[in-house]
């Protein structure tokens, strides 16, 4: 599997009781680095095809809303951290990430989100990540490896919570075909 | 107004268990599912590498979550109208979506609910769908709850002003 390289992020390796130890930490508030923007919300909806005026029509947004809305299913975006920094600052990669473990890739299983607030332009989100599980190993058709369990809060800039997500990743190593 | 936006709206009032959703069908290119990425910031190369993935065990490149979730919301909204909020969605993976694949998008209503919150009643409605390919593949099952307006308002429905 060498030609398997980097998953282009720096992913922690290690056993399956390191990954237990950490169950429970929870990250301390990261702040996304980018306010939700016109931009990168219309190109996301143009992407998606989605016609929903809430992204298109400024007027019709700012009676409904309040102002353009960003698409719910962006709600990890705003948190990503930006690749490159003057200077060299290095990017804190997302908990799913730098729990250790011994799989080399991964696929997302299942994601559940809960909105409370619109994230409207011009908001600037933070989160919060904690590590709520990691499973046995377990053996699925792509693999073996460990579920991992994170749950996020995100809040507005003015503290005010819009979101919490609970999402499940597969770690493992590709079965050989 | 603005040409080709949708404003058509729907009502809680007009909505049955069992109601359908409009079927969407959609065509993932290539240069769609690269466009996940410089949309999204998730520059997993799974998403863009079809090498990577192939190393994977996978055929080539498939759609990221983000983009899985954003089309559900999308069929969802295209029923519900832009004055719908989404309250919640669950999403489980169970095959992916490659490159050259058609996403597939249908649901129906399970059931409708008021609840109060804050003061106020929220009119919900629960809702099942399935995100699908062209063979005929379930790729995600979806549950999600969204809030529509109702005809007759028993509260100021829109919290967050």
């Amino acid at each position: 599997m060498s030609e398997l390289g980097s998953t282009g992020y720096d992913i922690a390796v290690g056993t399956y009781e390191d990954a237990l130890s950490m169950v429970g930490y929870t990250t301390p508030v990261r702040f996304g680095e980018i306010p939700v923007n016109i931009a990168m919300v219309r190109y996301f909806a143009a992407m998606v095809r989605d016609a929903n005026a809430g992204y298109w029509d400024e007027d019709f947004a700012a009676r409904e809303w309040g102002g353009c809305i960003s698409p719910p299913a962006m709600l990890m975006t705003w948190v990503i951290p930006i690749e490159w920094k003057p200077g060299g600052a290095l990017p804190m990669p997302l908990l799913t990430a730098r729990v250790p473990l011994p799989g080399t890739t991964f696929v997302n299983a299942s994601n559940e989100t809960e909105f409370f607030r619109p994230i409207r332009v011009g908001d600037i989100l933070n989160v919060t990540e904690e590590l709520v599980e990691v499973s046995a190993q377990k053996r699925t058709a792509i693999g073996s490896g460990h579920f991992v369990t994170t749950c996020s809060t995100f809040r507005r800039h003015d503290g005010t919570l819009v979101a919490r997500m609970t999402n499940v990743l597969f770690r493992f190593d590709p079965e050989a075909a | 107004m603005i040409e080709g936006v949708d404003y058509n709206q729907r009502f809680f009032e007009d909505v049955e268990p069992g109601d359908e959703l409009p079927r969407v069908d959609d065509d993932i290119t290539y240069r769609r599912v690269i466009m996940n990425p410089a949309t999204t910031w998730d520059y997993f190369p799974g998403h863009h590498d079809p090498e990577y993935a192939r190393a994977q065990g996978q055929p080539t490149i498939y759609v990221n979550t983000m983009h899985v979730l954003g089309f559900a919301d999308r069929v969802v909204s295209e029923w519900a109208g832009p004055r719908s909020f989404l309250v919640r969605r669950k999403v489980s993976t169970l095959k992916s979506v490659y490159a050259g694949d058609t996403m597939v998008g249908t649901g129906h209503v399970v059931g409708t609910r008021r609840e109060e919150q804050d003061g106020y009643i929220r009119h919900l409605v629960d809702l099942e769908l399935t995100v699908g390919n062209q063979h005929g593949d379930r790729c995600a099952a979806v549950t999600a709850t969204v809030a529509l307006p109702a005809r007759q308002e028993t509260g100021r429905s829109r919290l967050w002003w």
